[in-house]
Formats: structure tokens, sequence, C-alpha cells
């Protein structure tokens, strides 16, 4: 038996559970499989409902993490598998090797000299990053990483005998013992590979919303500059396909929610950017859920962008690596061909657990999102549970977090 | 402000649902279909406006409506479809509800709707073929089953050309035809606005744009491919131009043998040099174009149908329609094709049944047709000659 809760996923739903059940008396495990915490929101260059930049609230966060003696915060980990009954849990969590030393070590200086590269993931392939990383500067743990896959042979020679490092560190497991669980795995932009009549990604200056995001962070790979990907250049005309997977049976069969809200909030990017860029938004609906309806009309009051209601069916590339949108404006019952600059999909959400091959006995609708496992103890909260926004992401990361507690209290 | 009244018709929508539109009223007008369409128009394309009026009821719109016609069923709608509403499903649908009400007699159209139809529709030639047989069997001494006097099965003993074969299918082939040209008279003025239309620049004869239509379009089968020519959509398909070809190709090679045969036998009753006579030789170049027809026809009907049985239903399936056209020309080829092996192989009784069959199935072939889905290939050209005349292509 065991009073302690396991959070699987350290984005802002897990974050949010695994504080809210430390601060009410429990031990916590939050595994997160990647370096840091953060998740999607960390991409973000700005987030709702003030439109603050995501250090603003990930770093009370992580902050209330830090001083919180209950959480112990696993990155790098993964639960691999799952024994046990409600109350009385025992996972196992693989700890993939970071390389690199307990404390905060500044490697930036050694990071400079390596050759190899790849692309960043965290960037959303847009920018490229060395063998020794920090996706970003308010990183929790602030700790790097080492990726000996990218590493040259020359790079392993100036890495090698290095104190801070441990280059032939392996991957282990350890066991924990839980009594309740909640999931908190996220989701993941769906794959533009997918959407063939939109160029399946292979369009250089067809992006997703979420690389938008990361071209308008001020710590991402343009400084915050929203250029076009093919030459930097600032696009003068952008169009932003909304639906692009989202309420589609060929894709995700529902609305992810959001997309609306992020490109209304893209195009205020642009407005402050460079007032003179012609923006276009393709839709079906628009949606802006409650409040955020002011946001709507915020944008609806811009000069330069226009609303166009017929969903973009095709997307190509043509000359000046400009893009070719396709439509039919419904209202008007014209076909259009509008080309531009940019073009940015507003791809939808996907639960990260769909298709995945799951360590844990968790029942999934046919999207991929969690339904049900109460029962059985094992709480899911954010968008492992359904497309949400940030707060209400936060708000079912407590409401999971008191079901766990009270699954393992008074016994 | 105008007002404007919208009459809608719910019954009309749960009919066209009925006649395989099924999923129609899944569609959010997200206008995706109208650029899948690699055939549409820029201004006014379709067929998203067609899945509104579907769902609305508005039975006058979707009647008055050229762009019905001018779709060659591609799927590259339903295929892109977010919602699985199947507008190409829709479309066809559509067209076959308008065709069954197009022409009298209306009972036609109402048996060729479904499968209930089909015993009226086989009965009508069944009983007229054989008061032929039992009538003929008469002039041959009450033997059903008779032979030429040196021995060879010559189903014109029975089914003798001059009196019965001949009038009844110049009969119902003009007739057919006959309905088919009213149909797309009535199909016109359907098309044709209220009030007056002005045409800008010179004005064509319909006929020779027939004679441009048949030939660019119809001979080559060219829409097939432009069909593929639509935004990629994932979904694996083939081409249907070399089968839907071959088929045209096989309709007017059997077409122009028939009339080559027509004319060789009466028209050698006038002029003797030019006389033919039937069974033809197996050598004779008119038999051997007939033969490469009917395997052409049979291969393009394995093609099709093969495909047919493929169709993923998530994104298409075939109607009643489709089938009875397909079921009745593989009826025809194959008892075609064995009335001709069982005479060969001299086994009377099978040969005489068999060819009795034939003639039953090519009389409906071509008796329903204005109500087949060979009408609405004639349909079809006839919105494609409208169009054109009126400027688009």
């Amino acid at each position: 038996m065991s009073n302690a809760i396991l959070v699987v996923g350290g984005g802002f739903s897990g974050l949010t559970a695994a504080l809210e059940a430390a601060e009410l008396g429990h031990d916590v495990f939050l595994v997160e499989k990647s370096p840091w915490l953060g998740g999607r929101v960390a991409q973000l260059s700005k987030y709702f409902p003030k439109l603050c930049p995501p250090s603003c609230g990930l770093e009370i966060q992580f902050q209330r993490i830090r001083k919180n003696p209950r959480i112990t915060c696993l990155t790098l980990a993964e639960v691999v598998g799952l024994a046990g009954k409600k109350g009385d849990y025992t996972a196992r969590v693989r700890l993939s090797p970071r390389h690199t030393a307990a404390h905060n070590v500044d490697f930036s200086l050694l990071a400079q000299t390596l050759d190899g590269e790849t692309k960043s993931e965290f960037n959303l392939g847009l920018s490229s990053r060395k063998a020794l990383y920090k996706a970003m500067p308010f990183a929790y743990p602030a700790r790097w990483v080492l990726d000996p896959d990218t590493l040259t042979r020359a790079d392993a020679a100036r890495v090698a005998g290095n104190r801070f490092l441990e280059i032939n560190e392996g991957p282990r497991e350890i066991e924990l013992s839980v009594g309740a669980i909640i999931v908190a795995t996220g989701w993941r932009p769906y794959a533009m590979r997918n959407l063939v009549n939109l160029g399946g990604g292979d369009i250089a200056n067809c992006i997703s919303n979420m690389q938008m995001e990361r071209l308008a962070s001020s710590f991402g790979p343009t400084g915050g500059k929203i250029v076009r990907p093919s030459d930097g250049r600032a696009p003068l005309s952008v169009g932003f396909v909304q639906c692009a997977g989202s309420r589609d049976q060929n894709h995700l069969g529902y609305c992810s929610y959001i997309c609306c809200m992020a490109t209304f909030k893209q195009c205020l990017y642009l407005a402050e950017q460079s007032p003179n860029t012609r923006i276009t938004v393709f839709y079906i609906d628009l949606r802006a859920p409650g409040r955020y309806v002011k946001v709507l009309e915020k944008v609806q009051a811009l000069p330069n962008v226009t609303f166009i209601k017929g969903k973009v069916a095709e997307a190509q590339a043509i000359e000046g690596d400009r893009v070719r949108l396709t439509c039919e404006d419904a209202i008007r019952g014209e076909k259009l061909s509008l080309d531009f600059d940019l073009a940015v999909l507003a791809t939808g959400m996907q639960p990260s657990l769909a298709g995945q091959d799951l360590p844990l006995p968790l029942p999934l609708d046919e999207d991929g999102f969690v339904a049900g496992g109460e029962k059985a103890g094992i709480f899911a909260c954010g968008c492992a549970r359904m497309p949400l926004d940030v707060t209400r992401s936060a708000q079912s990361g407590t409401a999971a977090a008191l079901k766990a507690v009270q699954t393992v209290k008074g016994r | 402000m105008a007002q404007m009244t919208l009459h809608t018709d719910p019954a009309f929508t749960r009919e066209l649902m009925e006649a395989g539109g099924s999923d129609l009223k899944k569609c959010f007008q997200c206008a995706t279909c109208s650029v899948a369409c690699p055939l549409s128009p820029e201004v006014a394309p379709y067929p998203r406006k067609e899945m509104v009026w579907a769902s609305w009821g508005l039975k006058e719109k979707l009647a008055a409506d050229v762009d019905l016609w001018l779709c060659h069923n591609c799927g590259n709608c339903s295929d892109l479809c977010p919602r699985g509403a199947k507008p190409a499903e829709m479309m066809s649908a559509a067209r076959n509800m308008i065709y069954r009400d197009l022409t009298p007699p209306a009972i036609v159209g109402k048996w060729m709707s479904s499968c209930k139809g089909l015993p009226w529709l086989f009965g009508i030639p069944a009983v007229l073929w054989l008061v032929v047989w039992w009538i003929r069997a008469g002039f041959n001494d009450g033997n059903w089953f008779p032979r030429a006097a040196d021995g060879r099965i010559v189903f014109g003993q029975i089914f003798y050309g001059d009196y019965t074969i001949d009038p009844i299918f110049m009969l119902t082939f003009f007739g057919a035809l006959a309905i088919l040209a009213w149909g797309c008279t009535r199909l016109w003025s359907m098309f044709k606005p209220e009030g007056s239309l002005l045409v800008l620049g010179p004005k064509q004869c319909w006929l020779k744009i027939l004679w441009q239509v048949l030939f660019e379009e119809v001979v080559t089968g060219r829409k097939f491919d432009d069909c593929a020519d639509g935004p990629a959509t994932g979904v694996p398909q083939e081409s249907r131009r070399v089968s839907h070809t071959m088929l045209v190709w096989s309709f007017g090679i059997l077409a122009l043998v028939t009339t080559i045969v027509a004319i060789g036998h009466w028209g050698g009753k006038v002029l003797p040099c030019i006389l033919i006579e039937t069974p033809m030789p197996l050598t004779f170049p008119v038999k051997v174009l007939a033969n490469i027809g009917a395997i052409l026809l049979l291969v393009a009907l394995a093609l099709l149908t093969w495909r047919r049985a493929r169709l993923n239903p998530k994104y298409q399936s075939s109607s009643y329609y489709d089938w009875y056209l397909l079921g009745i020309i593989w009826l025809v080829a194959v008892t075609g094709m064995f009335s001709q092996v069982f005479r060969l192989m001299d086994c009377i009784h099978s040969a005489f049944i068999v060819y009795y069959l034939h003639l039953v199935f090519v009389w409906m072939l071509f008796a329903y047709a204005p109500w087949s889905k060979l009408g609405h290939f004639v349909y079809r050209v006839a919105a494609m000659v409208y169009v054109r005349m009126y400027g688009r292509s």
C-alpha cells in the first residue's frame, strides 16, 4: 500500500496535478519523457488568456516544484510497466541517460565547439541543435543533455574526459510504489505529412501553427522574428488554414478546440511585427469559446485581416517559394486560388497516446483520448483527456489531483 | 430588403437519402468538395451548393442544375470530405432520381429504381419473345427447336430477322431513342434559367457542339483523366479511363456491326451485291469485328465490375443503378457469347434457350435505357452540349 501519487507527463496539467497533490501532503513522482518540464506550453510564444510568454506561468510552477520536497521529478523517464491494483501499484520506470552531471553545469562554451548537428525537436525542425544542448533558457531542470548519436568523431574527442559528462552512462530501470496514477501525457501537433492535399509537409513555406509559435518566440530559432523558413524574409502575405486535419474523419474526427484561438493569437503577433502584412484566414466556423470572443473581435477589427469561409482543400508550392491555397468561398460560391508568402496550417491536437502501445491498463477512445480508468485509480487530465486550452488543462490537473488524493487517502 | 422564402421539402431529402445519398446530412458546408473536384468551374462550383440544396430539399434547384450532370463521379470529393457526407453519392442519387421521373411511362422509371421492379422488367420481354417463339414454332410444324435444311442450327428459323427481330428491335431502339431525345429536351428546358439569356460571341448549332463533345470527350474518355487531376487525396484511385473508353468503343463497334448487318440484309434485297447472310462465317471481317467488340466488352465489364467490387465503402459505394446496368450488360454479353458457343457445339436446346434469353436481355438493355445508367450517359452528353452552347467547356 502506498499513499504516493504517480504523475505521468510534465506538461502544464501534469505540473499542476503534481503540485496540488504534493501541496496536500502526498509524495508525488513526476515522470517526464523529455529532458525538461513544461511540455507544449514551453514551446509557445505567448499563451492565453493574457497573451503573456510561457515563462511567466511555467516559472511559477517550476519554483513551486523546486521548493516542494515531496515532489520527485524524473525527466527522460518513461513508465514501461505497471503491476498491482488501485492503492497498491508498482510502476516500472525506465530512465534514459542524460550523460551530464547531476548539478547544473553550464556547457554553452563546450557546446559551441561541437560540429555535429541535428534538427531541433523543440523548435520543430526549424533550426538545428548540437549534441550538447538545452532547449530553452529557463528550462527546468536547468541541466543540459548530451545526445551521443549527434556527436561526430571529432566531437567525441572533444567531450571525452570532461568530468561533468558521463558518455558511458546507460539506461536503468527503477520501481515506484504508488497508490494512484495521474495520466497527463498531453498531445502532439497532428503530423503535416498526413495532410497530402495540403502539401504533406513538403512545401517550404507552409508551416504548422506550432512552428509559427517557435518563430514568434523570443528564444526561438529567429529570435522572435516571423520570417519565411526558405529565405528568412518577412512575409507580406500570410494565409491561415483552419481545421488542417481537425473535424475530419480522415484525420482527427473532432474539433481541436484551440486552433482558432491560436490563429487569432498569431494574427496579433503578425499585426504587431509587420502591420502591413496581409492576412487571410480560411475557416469552416470560427470558434472563440466564452470570453475569448473578445480576441476574435480584436482580430476582426485589424485592417489587414480577411476571413474567408471555406476550407482550404489544396495547397501547392509555386514560384518564389510562395504557397497557393485553393478553397471555395462558400458565401460567394466562387473558387479562390490565392498566393501567399507564408501559409500556416492550423494543425490540430492529437493525443500523445494515440497509436501507442500503453503500459497502463487504460481504455482509449477511437481518437486516442483516455476514456475511463478511474475505477482503477488512474485519472487522466489535460489534453490526454480532451483538447483543452492551458487554463482548462490546469483546472483538469487540479481535478485529477483531487481524485487521486481521494483514492489514496483514508484507507 | 427583398424577402425570399425557401420552400424546403424534407420528404425530397429523405427520398434522396434512400436513393443513395444516405450520408448527405453529414455535410457541414466546408466546401472541400468543390476544390477536390477537378471538373468543377471557378464560378458557382459544385458539389457544395448541391449538397446544401439536397439537405434543404430544394428539388427545383437540383432539377435545374446542369452541374449535376457534368460530374463524372471520380469520387475525389468523397475521398477528401471530412465528414463522410459522400457528395459523389448524393450527386449520383440525384441524377438517378431525375431521370427516373424525366420521361413517361413513369411506371418504368419506378420499376427501374429498385430490384422490386425486376419481375416486371424481365417479364415483359420474356412474354414478348415467348409469343414470338410460339408463333414461329407453329411455322416449323410445332417444332420449338428446329434445324435448317442442312442440319445446322440457325436462330433465324425461329427468331426470323425480317418479321420478328428487326421490327421489334427497330421499334424498341427508335422508341428508346425518341424517349431519350424527349428527355434531353426536357432536361434542357429545365436547365434554362427564367427570362432570357444573353450569349456573347458567335452562337453555334447544337449539332456541331454535339459532334465536338462526342469526339473530344466521349471517344477519348478525356474527362476521366481530368478527374485524376484533383488535389492529392491520399486515397489510392485507379483511372477509369481505360475501362470506360473500352466500353464505349465496344458499344460503338457492336452498334456498327449491327448497322452493317442491317444494311447488308435489308439493302441486299435491293442491291444484291451488298447482301450479307447470317450466320456469318467466323472469318468474315464483319464477324471478326463483332467478336473483337464482344471481347472488348467482356474485358471492360470485368474491369468495371472488379473495380466496383473493391470500392472502399468508407468513401464510395455502388447503387442499384450501377449494378443493374453492369448486370444487364454482363447478361447480354454472356448469353450472346454462349448462344454462339452452343450453336457451334450443336447443342440445339441450350442454344435456342440461351439465344432467347439473349434477346430478352438485349431488349431490356435497349427498352429501359432511358431509365438506366445508360440513359444518364446520354443525359450527361446533353448537359455537356448545353454548357458548351453557353460558353463553358
